[in-house]
């Protein structure tokens, strides 16, 4: 019965899908090659074959379906289904017109750009839901990041000092949150929409008081450097796409892959970790062995907003170089979309942000087509997300204390 | 007594729904801590506490609580303003109540659907869809004739509030989604839906200038009559009456009826509702169904009484859904707290507005902001009640105390 | 023979919460080597003193020495460190984690410093299981695993502690007869290696089967404290209680009538989807009494969900009186005659935050003279709650009062006003009983013999054996979903205990 440990561990080879799980797999995989061999630089011209390989794929998620795998069969049926129609579509379209849109490099670039803020705050909010704290003032913690980082920026003459002010205002913040939500024991719920009304007149309010209704000047403000990785060009054969999509990041752009992987360990190889998702999941049985439940949720969300302020800092000073009133625009819940699309991990999180940022990347290409068409590809986030919560494809599971206030005996 | 168990002992069973907590706990606390000190506690201190930030940035915050105060015509109730002031303090004060009117509807959108033990934050998505209807119906049924067309209008877009917000209560009720998360999404989603109606391109977008993202104008003959003031310079219509209406149903609903004491039962305590017999996910659906109905009449009152169009802009810069949140928590839930919850929050956002705030007293645009801040703050001190409630006991254990120390 | 020198004293041990001295000036020792028991009803004060020691809980006066040391706890931290272990009645356990990363909690074994060193972690638990013969996987994960082995790892997490004090808060209540003896093995074998054991428990039995002393604890008050040579269960449950029970009920013979609640094949699953009741048949006729006798845990809160529309049926049906109910919603079977006394009065009993009137109405909410066409009339309804109050005796309360302002007993006679007053043909107790002094008990007791002699059908599931022996006409014993066995009340604790482990002596019904 107690055999040694070490010799039960999982390899990594024992972890690669066997069975139904491959099929399903291999059924996404024909889906979304559906639609993949009907755009450049393949441009299959015949609709034939973007029907042919769904169909394939359709037919995996079902025998998938019917072996016991619901999750990724039914993804690998909507996905082929998607891909059908899609690759059908662009089977339809000029093929001027499709390479115009479809440029691999500039929509993995820009995919990148719009992931970064929200990969910040969907790491942050896994900070605090795993530690039992509902945060759905992502928003406006990520708010206050944008701002003072701009401001700091522009008064101080140096971005280091920019991220640094986003970094304290966003704990700051997220420290009224915490003591509200876990000292006083107020609805989470209330609190982060507290906190979103918050940011949106603290910043309102003192962005008109310093620059009025000129905004912020269109230049000499400190920015965020790029990261040029010329060299990334001279690379045989993928040179040229590599250097497009990798070659002039923000900085800041790598420091989310940084914080993205510091969450993970964090988070599941370490003993923080470990006391961290206690808390989220049973805090008295935390509390019994001598964990403080209170200390670890300060952290935790405080964390959140500073790595939400992180994600702020980047759409002000990184990513634009200005700031304008409630510029976040809902990103902070895009994040909380894909935390919970994530299924709260920091790899699903970040998935989901990569498939929103590219999905945002599309919809800025696709007015060529259709102008209204590309607004209502804006809501496609938050139509996913509501999906995963309705268990239709697998149903994202929360820690189970969340948003239950701890009273300590 | 010692031996029982507190509510975070027990990890909750492991399904979506459990998000966050039933808002069960703490509704009975907020019912069972009526009374008006909190509430009036926590608006002084946010008055208080906004006060010091205007008086931080330079300005004086006496002067300006003075000028929003003006601004909102609520001096028209003081019998000493008279002349020109008085015709001034009865515009502002008209236009107080058309924000008023929503907030009462967008408010009593939240406070039902936690009267049943659920958190509809998505008050603004119900709207939204509301209002698109009822642009909808305006503008597109033109041929409709008068009074009927204006019917139809509120009715659908009733029934649209109550679909977007049924939306989530089903799958509340069926897969136990968390209402927070879903009415969250579902905002998003009709604030998309509606930059894209409008928009360039939209499907309601006007066919005068396809560079504006705005819709056409609704059909006059579908517009509410104005029973206060002028109908050209936006005087009060009767959906202010509807309003007040809506409050009596709300209050007539919950405490005289059976779905009022099921929706109340499952409130409290959805366990104990279904032992009794009662269908908690079927209740859960109506709630939110009957919350949806007051947010999207809100949005058709609104197109219907005086904005009469909508643009994409209105619906990305719209946060009276939102509001809603801070009147039904400052209101308790009540139908009498939730319509002077409404007031303060109409006063006090049309107050701060451009049209009505003198820029020599205090600049307009910093006031919107300080309009926000307050409501953060009173929603957080709302919210932080077990504060004020213990400071409140604490005093009069205080003076039972010292009771005690007189001799008998 | 343990050693005379205490590693633990509790001096004067005072704890008040609001409305209540939970602990009045206890003293409380323990000595190398031994286990103590801790008695008493529930709220007698136990688990309050307990978690004191623990560090849960700072008493309001008083002093705790720890090997002669005077220690003062502020959390649970202070007392691991003193070498105290405390297993928990409700268990502090992490469902979704495995027994390692639940036994390390805390105190986890690092590489680099940094790192949670998992190999590490399952090799040290697997040992430590392995040295006091626990058969358990380190790499499960608690919520794979038996409630006895879930106990074990909480037992193993104050072993990885090192603590020499360990604290057993109602060990048994979750266990079955043969798993509780293999328990008292292992608390052997703990004390064979140098440990001392507080047992906290209300069953006589098991106290004078295990302990070498005994304390008894009534109402926040040390009563007694007598090593076990001499003490009988008699003098127990007199310092127990206060007096002599009497724990026999008056009972007039009744002939059973037809039968009204009947379950042919019936089978259901729980929450996880797995099966919990297999293939159950059993009828409760007019006028009889039928209990249901089982460990906790072992189909009986299922049964019960189905058998009044909660759940749904797997496969099988229920027939109350005539009729066919399988697949009715819970409102039909309210609306067909039966009537249901949940397990969990404050949960699922009442809606705490409601007056009694309109908990009184929970059913009669949508029947005239409370309503009529779906109005509501609050005056009506508290009119009647009047009379309801008076008939049933409950009190502390007037119509208006909110039901969580009463104490248990009148809150269960709230419960049993809602229910009997609709004249049901069937009544499911479950639990009755649970967490009331004794005069509620009684009360309680009387009232369901008196609901038998009016002719109702009456199921009562317990977990108490002594409450099934004396109020049944016919015993039936559920084992891991299924019905084991049928006893007429003259049966023995013994015969009794060995069908609810699903032994192999099937009484002939």
């Amino acid at each position: 019965m107690t055999a040694p440990a070490a010799a039960v561990r999982p390899t990594l080879l024992d972890r690669l899908p066997r069975g139904a799980r491959a099929v399903a797999w291999a059924g996404i995989l024909l889906g979304l090659l559906a639609f993949f061999v009907a755009l450049p630089p393949i441009t299959v011209r015949s609709p034939v074959v973007p029907f042919l390989l769904g169909l394939l794929g359709i037919a995996a998620g079902i025998w998938a379906l019917t072996r016991g795998v619901r999750r990724l069969g039914w993804s690998a049926i909507v996905l082929s289904i998607l891909g059908i129609g899609l690759g059908y579509l662009a089977t339809l379209s000029g093929e001027a017109k499709l390479s115009g849109v479809v440029v691999w490099s500039a929509l993995l670039a820009a995919m990148l750009r719009f992931a970064t803020p929200l990969t910040f705050a969907a790491i942050g909010g896994m900070f605090s839901e795993r530690s039992g704290v509902v945060n759905i003032g992502l928003e406006g913690m990520m708010l206050m990041g944008a701002f003072f980082a701009i401001l700091a920026a522009d008064k101080l003459n140096s971005w280091p000092l920019g991220i640094l002010a986003a970094i304290v205002a966003g704990g700051l913040t997220a420290l009224i949150h915490a003591f509200v939500s876990i000292q006083l024991r107020a609805d989470q719920i209330v609190s982060g929409t507290a906190i979103n009304f918050l940011a949106l007149g603290v910043t309102g309010y003192f962005f008109i008081d310093t620059y009025g209704d000129q905004g912020t000047p269109g230049s000499g403000i400190p920015r965020i450097p790029e990261v040029d990785l010329g060299f990334l060009g001279s690379v045989p054969r993928a040179g040229e796409f590599l250097e497009a999509v990798f070659g002039h990041l923000n900085l800041m752009i790598w420091l989310s892959f940084l914080t993205l992987i510091v969450a993970y360990v964090v988070m599941f190889k370490s003993p923080i970790g470990l006391r961290i998702r206690s808390v989220g999941e049973h805090p008295r049985a935390a509390d019994t062995v001598g964990i403080s439940v209170y200390l670890v949720r300060y952290l935790c969300v405080m964390v959140s907003g500073m790595l939400a302020a992180l994600g702020g800092a980047y759409l002000s000073i990184g990513f634009l170089g200005s700031f304008n009133e409630n510029m976040t625009a809902g990103r902070g819940f895009i994040a909380l979309a894909a935390l919970i699309f994530g299924n709260w991990r920091p790899l699903g999180a970040f998935g989901a942000a990569l498939l929103f940022g590219f999905s945002s990347a599309l919809a800025q290409r696709l007015p060529e087509y259709s102008t209204s068409g590309a607004v209502l590809f804006q809501a496609l986030p938050y139509v996913l997300t509501l999906i995963a919560v309705a268990g239709v494809i697998g149903r994202s599971i929360p820690p189970a204390a969340i948003g239950r206030p701890y009273v300590k005996q | 007594m010692s031996d029982a168990p507190s509510d975070s002992e027990v990890p909750g069973p492991r399904h979506g729904g459990d998000y966050a907590p039933s808002v069960a706990e703490r509704l009975a606390l907020y019912q069972r801590a009526g009374g008006l000190v909190t509430p009036l506690l926590t608006t002084v201190i946010a008055f208080f506490i906004g006060g010091v930030v205007v008086a931080a940035t330079g300005h004086n915050p006496i002067s300006t609580y003075k000028g929003i105060f003006e601004g909102t015509g609520l001096n028209w109730f003081f019998p000493w303003v008279s002349g020109t002031e008085r015709v001034v303090a009865e515009f502002n004060l008209q236009q107080t109540l058309l924000v008023t009117t929503t907030l009462i509807l967008t408010g009593l959108a939240v406070a039902f659907a936690f009267r049943c033990g659920m958190f509809n934050i998505g008050g603004q998505g119900q709207y939204t869809v509301g209002a698109i209807t009822a642009v909808w119906v305006g503008t597109v049924w033109a041929d409709l004739p008068g009074i009927p067309h204006a019917i139809i209008a509120i009715v659908l877009a009733m029934l649209a509030g109550a679909v977007w917000a049924g939306i989530a209560g089903i799958l509340k009720a069926t897969v136990g989604a968390h209402e927070v998360i879903t009415t969250i999404m579902l905002n998003w989603i009709a604030y998309w839906i509606g930059t894209y109606a409008f928009g360039g391109g939209g499907p309601l977008q006007n066919d005068a200038n396809k560079s504006v993202p705005i819709s056409s104008d609704v059909d006059p003959d579908a517009r509410l009559p104005v029973w206060w003031g002028e109908e050209l310079l936006q005087g009060l219509h009767i959906g202010f009456f509807v309003a007040i209406a809506a409050l009596v149903v709300y209050w007539f609903v919950l405490s005289r009826t059976t779905l009022g004491y099921e929706v109340r039962a499952v409130g409290f305590s959805p366990e104990a509702a279904r032992y009794g017999g009662i269908n908690v996910a079927r209740n859960y659906f109506l709630a939110m169904a009957i919350s949806g109905v007051f947010a999207g009449l809100g949005g058709a009152l609104d197109i219907l009484g005086w904005q009469f169009r909508l643009g994409s802009l209105d619906i990305q810069v719209s946060q009276i859904g939102f509001i809603g949140i801070a009147v039904a928590l400052l209101g308790r839930n009540t139908a009498i707290g939730v319509g002077f919850a409404a007031l303060l929050f109409g006063a006090l956002l049309y107050g701060t507005s451009t049209r009505s705030l003198d820029p020599d007293v205090f600049p307009p645009e910093l006031a919107g902001n300080l309009t926000l801040m307050i409501q953060a703050l009173v929603l957080l001190f709302v919210g932080a009640d077990l504060i004020v409630i213990y400071l409140w006991s604490l005093r009069r254990k205080l003076r039972r105390s010292r009771l005690a120390e007189v001799p008998a | 023979m343990p050693d005379e020198t205490p590693v633990l004293e509790m001096r004067g041990i005072t704890k008040r919460f609001p409305g209540i001295v939970a602990n009045d000036a206890i003293d409380f020792d323990l000595r190398k080597g031994e286990v103590h028991a801790l008695l008493g009803e529930n709220g007698a004060g136990k688990s309050t003193l307990m978690n004191i020691l623990y560090g849960l809980y700072t008493p309001d006066e008083g002093e705790i020495l720890i090997r002669g040391e005077r220690v003062v706890m502020h959390s649970p931290r202070d007392a691991i460190a003193q070498g105290i272990g405390m297993v928990h009645q409700h268990f502090m356990l992490i469902p979704v984690m495995t027994v390692a990363e639940n036994v390390v909690l805390a105190d986890e074994p690092r590489t680099g410093g940094v790192l949670l060193d998992y190999a590490e972690a399952e090799k040290r638990v697997g040992e430590l299981a392995q040295r006091f013969k626990f058969a358990i996987d380190p790499h499960a994960t608690i919520q794979s695993i038996s409630v006895a082995q879930q106990q074990r790892v909480e037992i193993l997490k104050a072993l990885y502690r090192e603590a020499d004090i360990l604290i057993l808060d109602e060990p048994t209540a979750v266990l079955t007869p043969q798993e509780a003896t293999e328990l008292f093995d292992i608390l052997r074998a703990l004390i064979a290696e140098g440990l001392s054991v507080i047992f906290i428990s209300h069953k006589l039995d098991e106290v004078l089967q295990i302990s070498d002393r005994i304390t008894t604890l009534r109402r926040g008050k040390h009563v007694e404290t007598i090593p076990r040579a001499g003490a009988t269960e008699e003098s127990l449950a007199t310092a127990m209680v206060g007096r002599e029970v009497l724990l026999e009920v008056e009972k007039k013979p009744v002939e059973p009538g037809e039968a009204l609640l009947r379950a042919e094949h019936l089978s259901v699953l729980d929450d996880r989807g797995l099966p919990a009741v297999r293939d159950v048949s059993f009828e409760v006729c007019a006028g009889e009494i039928v209990g249901i006798a089982g460990v906790d845990g072992n189909g009986q809160t299922e049964l019960i969900d189905a058998l009044t529309g909660l759940s749904r049926i797997e496969s099988g049906r229920v027939f109350v009186g005539e009729d066919d109910c399988t697949g009715k919603t819970a409102r039909e079977y309210l609306d067909e005659g039966v009537g249901h006394i949940p397990e969990d009065r404050q949960r699922r009993g009442l809606v705490l935050d409601f007056t009694l009137a309109e908990n009184l109405a929970l059913y009669a909410y949508r029947q005239p003279p409370v309503s009529r066409f779906g109005w509501l009339s609050p005056g009506r309804m508290v009119d009647r709650a009047r009379g309801l109050l008076e008939k049933y005796d409950v009190r502390g309360g007037s119509p208006q009062t909110r039901a969580s302002a009463l104490s248990g007993g009148n809150q269960q006679k709230v419960v049993l006003a809602r229910e009997v007053e609709r004249d049901p043909k069937v009544l499911v107790a479950a639990q009755p009983t649970r967490g009331l002094d004794v005069g509620a008990i009684e009360f309680v007791h009387r009232r369901l013999v008196e609901e038998r002699g009016e002719g109702r059908a009456i199921l009562l599931v317990s977990f108490e054996l002594e409450e099934i022996l004396s109020l049944s006409d016919r015993i039936l014993v559920i084992y891991e979903g299924r019905i084991v066995g049928e006893f007429p009340p003259t049966v023995t604790r013994e015969e009794l205990g060995v069908a609810m482990l699903g032994g192999t002596r099937e009484a002939a019904a």
